[in-house]
């Protein structure tokens, strides 16, 4: 890892997380003025976001070494220290989701260029990348950024530009509009709850600073009822947010009506960000330890999580849409992770976060996969599938092995996060977790055996007298795709680098309310 | 003992001689099996045996007998425990047994 | 190559070719990884044990693998776990040939990934991996009994419901021993040891322990023609090698399998499909094994192991027998059936032969381990469970000894003539009745078994069948039941075969339960009428909206924007408010 460090030039590290921010977002600007009616414009625009993903990757990779081997990045925007200027931390917690998401935007993209010129209007695509780029930053900046109002901003420039993306898919599916309409009205009322939770902290702390905040927030104490009253609003604006049940009624829709390469970035990176945002203030600005929060980790969201994996779970059996499976067995999965976070156990912290990492991988390989089906036979019913083995063997392999390792069959990622979940529970004496844990990897067996038994045992239909013959994906498509599921696999066999930054992440969400203000880094 | 019947090749009924062509060429010099007789006077065989059994354990007890053993006390085990479990299938068909579909699944096979 | 292979457990190779065989468009391609995976298996496993042998010990431990923290013994190969990985590997042989005729993709692989499992379950050395491979068992295996046809979905699913929760109970007992001792090694667990009691009632579940058994006549008899040939061998089998290694000396087994030894006994006599007959009397074998068990003493532990090995071969004999007659006829019920010798003669010699090795005549296989099971409960004094085994004895001559063989191939002429099987299923069917003879021949033939026994026969242990004593009473016993037969036959007193449904437990759950959770739903349902009138006077369109909210075409489930959601997350604020102030 450190031999990434070294290829980037030394500044480039120094001012890294603003470079991280800034750089999608100029780029946004520059490929928004590209001229649309130029018919090269969109491939410009494509090869601008691809560059950009990319080097913010590399970015992402050399602070994610430097937080290994050194501790936390810190860096004052502007050169302005905090509380005056904005701060960014990137500590354990949030390196491995920013590496995630850049890493995750790369694959994505490498994808975009045949599935945007499918679903998109050539007049339309330039700006979509630049909604793209603009969303990226924003998810980029709330998991870098150290200041509570500056969080709510990038919140709220990812969601914006998320609604027109999803907004975007209505040149194939109309439902798209109302989707993402609901997905604005669900949004914005998240993003309500959460700026008025950041307004009763400072009411309270009179800053805006995180660490300040968790300073501050010592000395009040547990005992006032604004800092409860914060609490709540951020912890459920959050959690509309990240789709926790049953807040989760936006996501079915947004996923299943937006453009098949915004659907798997969201799906892989925008709850995950959301979440990290939840672990962030829960465990590292308010203090865990105190009754009130533990209580409600335990019973609320640990409860939250249990309800949304079995009723999700069952809801994902009986859709017909491929994507609506998929979207509904997401908010499932964010139950599992929230009941390990609710442990506020180290085993489930680190179960919790194990799973984050793995699902984005896995979904972001399923969604992949479901696009390309559309790309190639305009496939979105679960009863199109059949045949696909034969059609589209390829594809088709990659997602039964993202479908597995869903499941959590030994020997992929899936099944190492369950496990620590189990094992998790188990320590904890929640055996009722345990059992539902297998219940509903039964379910799980179900709403994915069910795509694959389509495809694989099922005849390809006939197209007259003659069977649909094979068209597989074109390889522009299928190499994120199988990066995606192979890397399922891999993680799944030697899990040691993933639980390693699960157990880092899970260290830090320990230590509790983090205070202390080391001496900073750059920005001078 | 159960007397294999006598019979002639030329000498069969055309009932025999039909089963004898359907039959497989290995099982032709076992058709005798399904002879009225034999089955009538299958019985003897167990008879017998049991009797020969009983009066051999006289001579060769057991090396450790059950508190409850007697001569011969094992055929009678033994007979007695199958009529038993036989008998009791009467009553017991009377009590368990219900139309083949009762579970609205079909039959067994 | 050679130590790579064996550096890991041979049920890998298995489950591997499972899946190869998932893509082998080729036929015969299937069929050979069918008899060669295997054949390998059994070649390397010996070849792996052997080798820890010339080191001087008789266990070989290995294949660590580490999975979130846990390190996983994949491969333990002691004296216990050789015996049943041998027999297992050998039935995978013969289930591959039996089944050579058969172009059934979705068998074929899941009878290798089945087989695989049952392999890797002996060998695994911890009870994560145990559990592992247990659910895998169940999982691989409910496919093969839905290859039965339609009528046996609903039994797969029972069949699966029963091994999921079996496996759920062995992963929560697993894991609270393993917090509470430190180690999830999988040595012996006692049922007094933390959790001990949830592994005994999840082995128990696979061991169909009495009132836990249904699912054993429930879908074996079900199956396909090869499906219930390859279900017979390995799930109950390796519920006996957990008890075995997990719960030898428990003295409650001792009862609860003198029980299984009796209650299918019953049941056996009044069924009419021959296959389900056999599933009870797969029942009763496993009680014999489930008492020697609760013995544990060394002979009765050899014992156990010897009438596993015998038991695999002559129960697989019978259920291939039957699946011939199936094959061929169509059915396997014994009032459709009747006179089959005459054009099946070697299919009925080898069906002979399964029904005198299980009804334990002397030269044949059942005889030896019965016997040892037999004489371990009587030195230990168990005299009420000693009687129960006698008349057992006698009981299994009734289904398995006469029953079976009786109704398919003699009785009344039913006039069907069907074909000889074909030569696969009896080629597999000799192969298996060889060593039924083979292993209790008097002359060099058991001394093979004994060598594979865990304990050495000697010293406690030491058993000889072959004695003057022991030959005859057998005998005594088994002509006093045959003339028993004969006798009531002549009188018109042996019940006729007649088709219908036998209830057994299972009525609890597939009818007594069902009607009370319709009772419960009719109720439920009036009630939500009663409740929705009533709404719908007091609130006019709020019971109409409380419908729209909630139905499955409601707006829980819509995409449209509706204040549902907008009330949902108000809800979840009011809630969490709620919760903060109270704690």
């Amino acid at each position: 890892m450190s031999s990434i460090s070294h290829i980037l030039p030394s500044w480039v590290l120094t001012h890294g997380p603003a470079l991280l921010v800034v750089l999608p977002l100029l780029m946004a600007v520059l490929v928004a003025l590209l001229p649309s009616k130029n018919t090269g414009a969109e491939k410009i625009a494509w090869m601008a976001v691809l560059s950009t993903a990319i080097i913010c990757a590399f970015i992402a990779f050399g602070i994610l070494g430097q937080v290994v081997s050194h501790g936390p990045v810190k860096y004052a925007m502007g050169g302005w220290e905090p509380p005056i200027g904005i701060g960014y931390y990137i500590d354990a917690l949030s390196a491995p989701i920013l590496l995630l998401i850049t890493l995750i935007a790369v694959l994505c993209t490498l994808y975009a260029l045949p599935s945007v010129v499918a679903e998109i209007e050539p007049k339309k695509r330039s700006p979509f990348y630049a909604a793209f780029l603009v969303s990226f930053a924003g998810l980029l900046g709330m998991v870098a950024t150290g200041d509570a109002f500056n969080v709510f901003v990038f919140l709220e420039v990812s969601s914006l530009s998320t609604y027109v993306l999803v907004a975007m898919g209505a040149s194939r599916d109309r439902r798209a509009l109302t989707s993402a309409y609901k997905y604005l009205m669900m949004g914005s009322i998240g993003a309500t709850f959460f700026v008025i939770g950041i307004g009763f902290l400072y009411m309270q702390t009179g800053t805006l600073n995180m660490m300040d905040i968790a300073r501050i927030l010592q000395d009040v104490g547990p005992d006032s009822r604004v800092v409860k009253l914060a609490f709540v609003f951020i912890v459920v604006g959050l959690g509309l947010k990240l789709a926790m049940f049953p807040l989760h009624t936006w996501l079915p829709g947004a996923y299943a009506y937006a453009p098949s390469f915004v659907t798997a970035f969201l799906a892989a990176t925008a709850t995950k960000a959301a979440l990290y945002l939840l672990l962030r203030f829960g465990f590292t600005v308010f203090d865990p330890s105190w009754t009130f929060i533990s209580k409600f980790f335990m019973y609320l969201l640990a409860g939250a999580g249990i309800l949304g994996m079995l009723i999700a779970s069952l809801q994902a059996i009986f859709q017909n849409d491929i994507r609506r499976v998929l979207a509904f067995s997401s908010v499932a999965q964010v139950g599992y992770m929230l009941l390990g976070i609710g442990m506020t156990t180290t085993l489930g912290l680190t179960a919790g976060y194990l799973h984050m990492l793995n699902h984005a991988m896995m979904k972001g390989a399923l969604f992949l996969a479901v696009g390309a089906f559309w790309y190639r036979f305009g496939i979105t019913q679960v009863s199109d599938m059949r045949g696909l083995g034969k059609t589209m063997p390829l594809t088709m392999a990659g997602f039964t092995i993202a479908g597995l390792s869903l499941i959590g069959v030994p020997g992929t990622a899936g099944f190492v996060s369950k496990l620590a979940l189990v094992r998790a529970a188990a320590e904890n004496g929640w055996w009722w977790a345990v059992g539902v844990i297998v219940v509903t990897s039964i379910l799980a067996i179900i709403y994915i055996g069910r795509l694959i038994e389509q495809a694989y045992f099922q005849p390809a239909p006939k197209q007259g007298a003659a069977t649909v013959a094979k068209n597989e994906a074109p390889m522009i498509m299928l190499i994120p795709l199988w990066i995606l599921a192979l890397s399922a696999l891999v993680f799944g066999i030697d899990a040691e680098w993933t639980t390693g930054l699960a157990e880092a992440a899970a260290h830090v969400l320990e230590g509790g309310p983090i205070l202390n203000t080391p001496p900073l880094s750059g920005g001078h | 003992m159960a007397k294999k019947p006598n019979k002639h090749p030329q000498g069969l009924t055309k009932k025999q001689a039909k089963e004898r062509t359907e039959a497989h060429p290995l099982a032709v010099p076992f058709l005798w099996l399904g002879n009225e007789k034999v089955i009538k006077n299958f019985i003897f065989v167990p008879l017998f045996g049991a009797i020969l059994f009983s009066v051999l354990g006289f001579f060769y007890p057991l090396h450790h007998p059950a508190p409850w053993d007697f001569f011969a006390s094992y055929t009678l085990i033994g007979f007695v425990a199958y009529s038993f479990v036989v008998l009791c299938a009467w009553p017991l068909f009377k009590l368990l047994a219900r139309d083949e579909n009762y579970y609205g699944e079909g039959g067994d096979d | 190559m050679i130590n790579f292979l064996m550096s890991f457990s041979p049920s890998f190779i298995l489950i591997f070719a499972g899946v190869l065989a998932a893509f082998i468009p080729s036929y015969p391609g299937r069929k050979g990884l069918m008899i060669g995976a295997p054949t390998l298996a059994l070649v390397l496993l010996n070849m792996i044990y052997l080798q820890a042998g010339a080191s001087g010990t008789n266990e070989f431990i290995g294949g660590y693998f580490n999975v979130a923290g846990i390190e996983l013994t994949t491969l333990r190969i002691d004296p216990l776990s050789w015996v049943w990985g041998n027999i297992f590997a050998f039935a995978g042989i013969l289930n591959g040939i039996f089944a050579l005729h058969e172009k059934c993709k979705i068998t074929d692989t899941s009878a290798l990934i089945y087989t695989g499992a049952g392999i890797g379950a002996v060998f695994a050395g911890d009870l994560i991996t145990l559990f592992m491979f247990w659910e895998l068992l169940a999982l691989s295996s409910v496919f093969i009994v839905w290859r039965g046809g339609k009528e046996s979905y609903p039994a797969g699913m029972r069949y699966l419901a029963m091994h999921v929760l079996s496996g759920v109970l062995l992963l929560a007992g697993a894991l609270i021993y393993g917090k509470e001792t430190g180690t999830y090694a999988f040595n012996h667990i006692g049922i007094d040891a933390p959790g001990g009691k949830l592994l005994l009632l999840a082995f128990g579940i696979k061991a169909g322990f009495p009132l836990l058994h249904n699912w054993i006549q429930d879908a074996y008899p079900k199956s396909s023609v090869t499906g219930t040939v390859i279900l017979s061998v390995f799930t109950t089998k390796l519920a006996i090698y957990a008890l075995a290694r997990g719960f030898a000396g428990t003295e409650m087994l001792i009862y609860i399998g003198g029980v299984m030894t009796v209650f299918p006994v019953f049941f056996a006599v009044l069924e009419n499909d021959l296959r389900k007959v056999l599933s009870y009397s797969l029942n009763n074998q496993l009680g014999f094994m489930v008492a020697g068990i609760g013995i544990g003493s060394s002979l009765a532990l050899n014992g156990v192991a010897a009438h596993v090995v015998v038991d695999i071969l002559f129960k697989g004999l019978l259920f291939m027998s039957m699946g011939a007659v199936l094959h061929r006829v169509g059915t396997a019920k014994a009032s459709e059936l009747g006179g089959l010798f005459r054009t099946m003669p070697l299919t009925t010699l080898f069906c002979l032969i399964g029904a005198g090795s299980i009804s334990a005549f002397p030269m044949m296989g059942g005889f030896i381990s019965k016997s040892m099971i037999i004489a371990a409960m009587f030195e230990e004094h168990h005299y009420v469970v000693f009687a129960m085994l006698l008349f057992a004895s006698a009981g299994v001559l009734e289904h398995s000894g006469i029953k079976v063989p009786y109704f398919a191939f003699f009785s009344h002429d039913s006039g069907k003539r069907p074909q000889e099987a074909p030569w696969n299923m009896l080629l597999a069917m000799g192969i298996a009745a060889f060593f039924c003879l083979y292993l209790a021949f008097p002359w060099g033939g058991y001394q093979v078994l004994y060598n594979l026994l865990p304990h050495e026969v000697a010293g406690e242990a030491a058993f000889s069948p072959y004695t003057a004593d022991h030959v005859i009473f057998q005998m005594q016993l088994l002509m006093g039941a045959m003339f028993a037969f004969t006798l009531l036959k002549r009188f018109g007193l042996y019940p006729p075969e007649r088709r219908a449904q036998i209830l057994d437990f299972d009525w609890t759950y597939r009818r007594l339960g069902l009607n009370i959770v319709k009772w419960i739903d009719a109720m439920w349902g009036r009630l939500g009428a009663q409740i929705k009138m009533l709404f719908g006077k007091m609130f006019g369109g709020i019971g109409r909206r409380l419908y729209q909210v909630f139905s499955p075409a409601g707006a829980f489930s819509q995409d449209a924007p509706s204040g549902m959601a907008a009330v949902l997350t108000a809800g979840m604020l009011a809630a969490a408010l709620l919760s903060v102030y109270f704690f």
